[in-house]
């Protein structure tokens, strides 16, 4: 069974059995899977480094919609253009952040410093939004609702696995989270 | 000395004109609003205003329950360059942020 992290002398260390690590290990590979963009063969090399991408469109798929939302309301034509000067950007800095984070899960007792483990918390937020948007959790009522579903012989269908899933990483971010925010406060 | 009258009533005045032209063109502020959403948690979104805007726990834990309670909250007031940026910042977070003028907010 995984165990929550805290701050120990060697830093924010958690545990997280072999399963669970290719659990989490996966659900991260998924994530980067889903930022990569489709680079065109015909693309512009040095508009490409420069992190602009004039092609980029707001996202049909409402979950990478979700990593990558509009930055302006109410102006679609504003919010692309902010799109295409910043997105590939964001793009990159997630998937950092999400192979960063794939590192720290190489053995089974993870020992984060307070940036690591910000990298870390950062891929499961992303983890976490994904997982919320597959199974349309859009108000306070339907998180409620999915997190009762917390005892793996629930886990009968699609919805209710992804709903275990999703438990499991909000167990984990809110310990990392608790130890962070002590770690902080540490002078 | 009408004249001079005249010269020096009217120049303060021009004064006035290009303060407002150059405000409105450069200094009114813009904003970034974060807004609620159920699935960032709670101790998460107070952790990215202490870790990425520097603010003190007292002011992020009270812009958190601002966004939490009232669905959204001004996390920052500037030139709309940097808001452009934390904006960006806060998506590489997953945090829901948009940029706006502050009169519009």
């Amino acid at each position: 069974m995984a165990k929550a992290f805290r701050n120990t002398r060697k830093g924010i260390t958690g545990f997280l059995e072999p399963g669970e690590r290719d659990l989490v290990r996966k659900l991260f590979n998924d994530i980067i899977t889903m930022l990569e963009p489709d680079t065109a063969s015909d693309e512009d090399p040095l508009a490409a480094m420069v992190g602009l991408d004039d092609k980029a469109e707001t996202p049909s798929d409402p979950a990478l919609f979700r990593l990558l939302p509009n930055a302006v309301n109410n102006d679609d034509d504003e919010a692309l253009e902010f799109r295409r000067l910043t997105e590939r950007s964001l793009r990159e800095t997630k998937i950092g952040a999400l192979r960063g984070a794939a590192l720290a899960l190489d053995s089974s007792r993870i020992v984060l410093n307070p940036e690591q483990a910000q990298i870390f918390s950062r891929a499961l937020n992303d983890v976490r939004l994904v997982l919320a948007q597959r199974l349309q959790i859009e108000s306070a009522e339907d998180a409620e609702r999915i997190h009762e579903v917390q005892n793996s012989s629930q886990a009968e269908d699609v919805e209710s696995y992804l709903a275990l899933v999703y438990n499991f990483t909000t167990w984990l971010q809110e310990s990392l989270m608790q130890a962070l925010l002590t770690n902080n406060a540490a002078p | 000395m009408e004249a001079m009258t005249v010269s020096t009533a009217s120049a303060p005045d021009t004064d006035q004109e290009t303060d407002v032209e150059k405000l409105t063109a450069t200094d009114i502020p813009w904003v970034v609003i974060v807004w609620n959403d159920p699935v960032n948690l709670m101790s998460y979104v107070s952790y990215v205003f202490q870790s990425y805007f520097g603010y003190s726990e007292t002011k992020a834990h009270k812009l958190m329950l601002e966004v939490h309670e009232q669905g959204k909250s001004v996390v920052a007031t500037g030139a709309k360059e940097k808001m452009e940026q934390h904006t960006t910042a806060l998506h590489s977070y997953g945090l829901w942020a948009t940029f706006q003028k502050a009169d519009q907010a």
